[in-house]
């Protein structure tokens, strides 16, 4: 790879925040970027579709590496591993739909460097761990030069690759809300083959239900617009509501409908679009059983 | 598991009552524990002091002029040793069609070894950089400046033979046509009680080898290029010398353990970029393609369009065929004309077909170029025709395997071409066996349909006869009675090496660690021909059994005297010679040589093996001899197929071949898996796609080979008929692990769905459309 940036190894996180703060820059190109688990932005690097002048290495920043699955709910910072989520079996109880996507996340040596942070990051439409985290309430915890604040993940994303960060901010939590008693969540990835796959359709949902009716209601989708989206609309339907099968498949409708898709190579728009009723028929239909 | 079946009644198989020592058992692979302990150095581990590296510039447009191209800034780049365009170049061509020692006349479509004024497809070579480091060579290609003027292209065959379309090929895109003719088609249908009509297309496929393009070239003290790299075929020395005006003798081709061949590095790769950087720097250099560089630097199997009309009686009779195959050639010949004849010989399968007519074209593009793959043409016809096989079973209501035993060719009757194969055909107790094999059917869950298929092959081993293929071996027994085995033959993974030592080692009577192979060295071991068309085990075996038997009976000879026994009475077996039916009377085996070394006998031999020499087929009829022989056998396959999504999984995975004789049998069962994963890939997810003759698939991202996730277990019944034209009986199994492996998984897809998919791969969303069509159709019918 011939390179043509400066490589800054963070010795702690006051070193990565004051390398990642904002400098002059050059025209179309970010003066700084963070290196976590590199396994998409190494790749954009080969091929120059990433243009840093800097790249902050964060590998080093160990305090960034926890996971807690508690009373308090699920707290992780940003460097937790795909692989740190797979092997923890509280985080398989309390929530199916992270730890499914972690299981279904490329393969075994991606998933052993990818962040947590890094998929958040990445901005791709695709981003598997993204839409489990939107339907459990995910907020994000940034550190940046005007200190530190909190996104909601369903917040975080402005356009296609684009979102709320500052120059100079860095993703250092995760943080979702403690699960109610008689909820449940899940995810479904769909891809063109089992292994290693980039998604084509990924839909969570998170139901919480009391006294036979659906108190809350969270719709997730990936790769179906320029960003990872709540499908809002269809959530708005089932809250209050008893989920027979003619609510779930409006719901269902609504969320299709909420889908942005584009034709790729993987498949078209309009598959896209019918997986994402199919697959949210489903899981709701399934995650209701779960609790009801 | 395997399953051995020698107690057939029909035919006898030959040597029934011999019992090997050594072959079909699965021994260690003599290639094994280098492979395993990391020690075999493949040709990308081979450095030389004062090295050079390269790097290939290429066009980024399929059909285009080059207008301009300025090396200056890229030549000044301080470690760059030579930046070389087609100005820098004698003009010469690279000769693309006629791989390997022998051929017949050359269709004279060479490609140009750098573009000289018109890009043809999609990362056709401009230029050659050789510089100090792999980074700088990177550099400087960013450095060059190119400009290219778009030209309109053609990327569609169908489009390219209308009036009026560009012309890649003079005069009329047409590279090859073939026809095959037998008995009167008309009357065929007319004989008819239901004609099924389909069509069929297939996809290009990546061969996706571990081990991408590299080498190392150097020009040695007697002003010999010596090129190591990682080929199937070293006797592109030739081929090489031509284009650089240097007689053959002083190009030499040294080749080193393969990673993955499959008919992608048959075609000359990097060894002429080599030969050129090294003899213009004087100075070793060193050519690794990335996994991009080798999926735009080689050619891609054959997508096909194929039209199949079969007329049946309601008794299960095919009555005629017609086939009508079109074949996408991209920017260059390559081995279309070689690829397009597998397909039209193959057309009717391994049925019985007593009228038919096969009409067969290849048609240039400026799509990626297209030539050798596992298969070779032969499975894209598999992968049409068993499906149209269950389309006329299913129009006549009858069973599918039914229907096949109605129509299957038996041993002794004449295929497509009118030439009677002379093995074994044991397709039917393949099928059986395979089918018998998927045992209970998984159930069908909710939206989950499980559903079942099979289809029978027929797939060639060796070359096409009128290339007049040739293989030598030699082999020498050391005084300490080691045996050493030379043969130029490339081992591309299969076990090719490992499988001379073996042959070696059965017939002298040594354990297999006791035999040594050379192999791969264009000037120094002797020529074998290439490692391409199931053909290494058929014809290189073939040489070292004749080799070795020769020896065997000098040796023999000897012991006989010294033991005081008949010739016939001899056994070697397990290094020692001795007396068959009293064992005490015997010496070691390197006691022998040593007795025969004293006395001056001649303790080597040097092996040629001919294939049958043939005419071409006749150019209106197609009828005569395409090749030595054919391979048989059956693939079943039970699916589960999410009818929502479209979501397919392979549940079980039956792979039933008669493969002659096994020399290895963990070798076979190796070639039966890697053949299945192939396959299921071909079948569900691989493709190469292009837009406008630019790549969309550039990485392992976009294109999609099955993972071990997606593998289900793949079991091997294997059939020993010993009734092959190779060593031992043997036949071949390279090829035909791959070619039914697709058709049986459309199949499957087929039964679960109650609705076909006519393209390859078989996506989830063509499922979803195949079955909406499905259900639009019944609508339809029942309003």
């Amino acid at each position: 790879m011939h390179s043509d940036f400066d490589l800054h190894l963070a010795a702690d996180l006051d070193d990565a925040l004051a390398s990642l703060a904002p400098a002059a820059g050059e025209a179309g190109r970010p003066a700084a970027m963070a290196l976590a688990g590199g396994t998409n932005l190494i790749v954009d690097l080969r091929g120059r579709r990433a243009r840093p002048r800097r790249l902050v290495g964060i590998g080093r920043l160990e305090g960034l590496r926890w996971l807690r699955v508690d009373a308090g709910g699920i707290a992780m910072g940003a460097r937790t591993t795909v692989t740190d989520l797979l092997e923890s079996p509280a985080l398989a109880a309390a929530a199916p739909a992270l730890h499914g996507a972690a299981r279904v996340f490329a393969g075994q040596m991606v998933r052993n460097a990818a962040t947590v942070g890094g998929n958040i990051a990445c901005g791709s439409p695709a981003a598997d761990l993204v839409p489990p985290l939107m339907a459990l309430d995910a907020e994000v915890v940034l550190e940046g030069p005007a200190g530190t604040r909190r996104v909601a993940l369903a917040d975080f994303y402005t356009g296609y690759k684009a979102d709320v960060r500052a120059a100079g901010e860095l993703i250092t939590e995760i943080r979702c809300p403690p699960r109610p008693a008689g909820s449940a969540n899940l995810f479904y990835k769909l891809a063109r083959r089992q292994g290693d796959a980039i998604t084509v359709v990924g839909v969570a949902v998170a139901l919480e239900a009391a006294a036979g009716r659906c108190r809350a209601a969270r719709i997730a989708l990936g790769a179906v617009a320029p960003v990872p989206l709540r499908a809002r609309a269809a959530e708005a339907l089932l809250a209050g509501a008893t989920l027979d099968a003619p609510a779930i498949a409006r719901a269902a409708e609504s969320a299709a409908a909420a889908a942005s898709p584009i034709d790729d190579i993987r498949a078209t728009a309009g598959y896209r679009r019918e997986m994402v009723a199919v697959l949210t028929r489903r899981l709701l239909t399934r995650a209701w059983q779960a609790i009801g | 598991m395997t399953t051995t079946d020698r107690t057939l009644a029909e035919p006898a198989p030959r040597d029934t009552n011999v019992r090997y020592n050594q072959i079909g058992k699965p021994l260690v692979r003599t290639d094994a524990p280098g492979k395993v302990t990391g020690r075999t150095p493949y040709a990308g581990d081979y450095t030389m002091p004062k090295m050079l590296h390269a790097k290939v510039v290429r066009a980024d447009l399929a059909s285009a002029r080059l207008k301009r191209i300025d090396v200056t800034r890229a030549r000044a780049l301080p470690g760059v040793a030579c930046v070389l365009t087609a100005a820098d170049m004698p003009d010469r061509n690279i000769a693309t069609d006629i791989p390997g020692q022998t051929g017949r006349d050359r269709l004279k479509t060479d490609q140009q070894v750098l573009v000289r004024e018109r890009v043809r497809y999609f990362g056709e070579p401009l230029a050659l950089i050789a510089a100090e480091s792999r980074d700088v060579a990177e550099a400087a290609a960013l450095l060059v400046e190119v400009e290219l003027e778009p030209i309109a292209g053609v990327y569609d065959p169908e489009e390219a033979l209308k009036p009026g379309a560009p012309i890649v090929t003079a005069p009329d895109n047409v590279v090859a046509t073939y026809r095959i003719r037998r008995g009167d088609v008309e009357a065929g249908f007319a004989a008819a009680d239901v004609i099924v009509e389909n069509t069929y297309r297939t996809q290009f496929q990546e061969h996706a080898f571990l081990e991408p393009e590299v080498g190392l070239a150097w020009v040695d003290e007697n002003g010999v290029v010596n090129i190591r790299v990682s080929t199937q075929v070293i006797e592109h020395f030739r081929a090489v010398a031509d284009a650089l005006g240097l007689p053959h003798n002083k190009v030499r081709v040294l080749g080193a353990m393969v990673g993955g061949g499959f008919g992608g590095k048959e075609d000359v790769t990097v060894e002429l970029y080599l030969a050129i950087l090294a003899m213009h720097t004087r100075r070793p250099v060193r050519l690794e393609y990335s996994r991009e560089d080798s999926f735009v630097g080689h050619g891609k199997r054959h997508p096909f369009k194929l039209v199949y009309r079969t007329g049946v009686t309601r008794d299960g009779r095919i009555t005629a065929l017609d086939v009508q195959a079109l074949a996408d050639s991209g920017a260059y010949v390559f081995l279309s004309p070689y690829v397009l004849l597998y397909c039209a010989v193959n057309a009717s399968g391994p049925y019985r077909v007593d009228n038919l007519n096969v009409f067969a074209r290849a048609v240039a593009t400026n799509n990626m170029f297209t030539s050798a793959f596992r298969g070779f043409g032969g499975m894209q016809a598999c992968a049409a025709y068993e499906q149209q096989m269950d389309e006329v079973a299913g129009a006549i209501g009858m069973d599918r395997l039914e229907f096949r035993r109605r129509n299957l060719l038996r041993t002794g009757e004449p295929m497509a071409t009118g030439f009677v194969p002379p093995s074994s055909i044991w397709t039917e107790k393949c099928a059986d066996l395979a089918w018998e094999a998927l045992g209970e059917q998984t159930p069908d869950d909710g939206p989950v349909k499980v559903g079942r298929g099979i289809a029978c092959y027929q797939q060639s081993y060796g070359r096409l006869t009128f290339l007049k293929d040739t293989s030598e071996a030699w082999v020498g027994v050391e005084i300490d009675g080691t045996v050493t085995v030379r043969s130029g033959v490339t081992d591309i993974g299969a076990g090719q090496a490992s499988s001379l030592a073996h042959i070696a080692a059965e017939i002298l009577g040594v354990t297999l660690p006791n035999v040594i192979v050379y192999n791969s060295d264009s000037q120094v071991t002797p020529l074998a021909g290439t490692t391409t068309a199931t053909r290494a085990l058929y014809m290189t075996g073939n040489a070292a059994r004749q080799a070795a038997a020769a020896l065997r009976e000098r040796l023999v000879a000897v012991a006989a005297e010294v033991l005081g026994a008949a010739p016939d009475a001899i056994e070697l077996a397990s290094n020692r010679v001795a007396v068959a039916d009293d064992p005490a009377r015997g010496m070691s085996f390197a006691e022998l040589v040593r007795l025969c070394a004293a006395r001056g006998v001649h303790r080597s031999e040097l092996a040629i093996f001919r294939a049958p020499f043939t005419s071409p087929l006749d150019p209106e009829t197609g009828q005569g001899q395409a090749h030595p022989d054919y391979v048989y056998g059956a693939h079943a396959v039970e699916v589960a197929v999410d009818t929502e999504t479209g979501e397919v999984r392979v549940l079980k995975c039956i792979a039933a071949h008669d493969v002659g004789q096994c020399i290895n049998r963990a070798a076979v069962e190796g070639q039966i898996e890697g053949g299945t994963q192939n396959g299921l890939g071909y079948a569900l997810t691989e493709e190469m796609l292009y837009r406008e003759g630019r790549l969309v698939t550039p990485s392992f991202s976009e294109y999609l080979m099955p993972t071990a996730m997606d593998m289900p277990r793949v079991q091997s019944i294997i059939l020993e008929s010993r009734s092959g034209i190779g060593p031992f009986g043997a036949k071949g199994i390279g090829e035909p692990a791959l070619t039914p492996v697709a058709p049986a998984v459309a199949n499957a897809v087929a039964d679960a769905i109650g609705a076909r998919v006519f393209e390859y791969p078989i996506t989830p969303e063509r499922v979803v459309r195949a079955i909406a069509g499905r259900d639009r159709a019944g609508a339809a019918a029942g309003g």
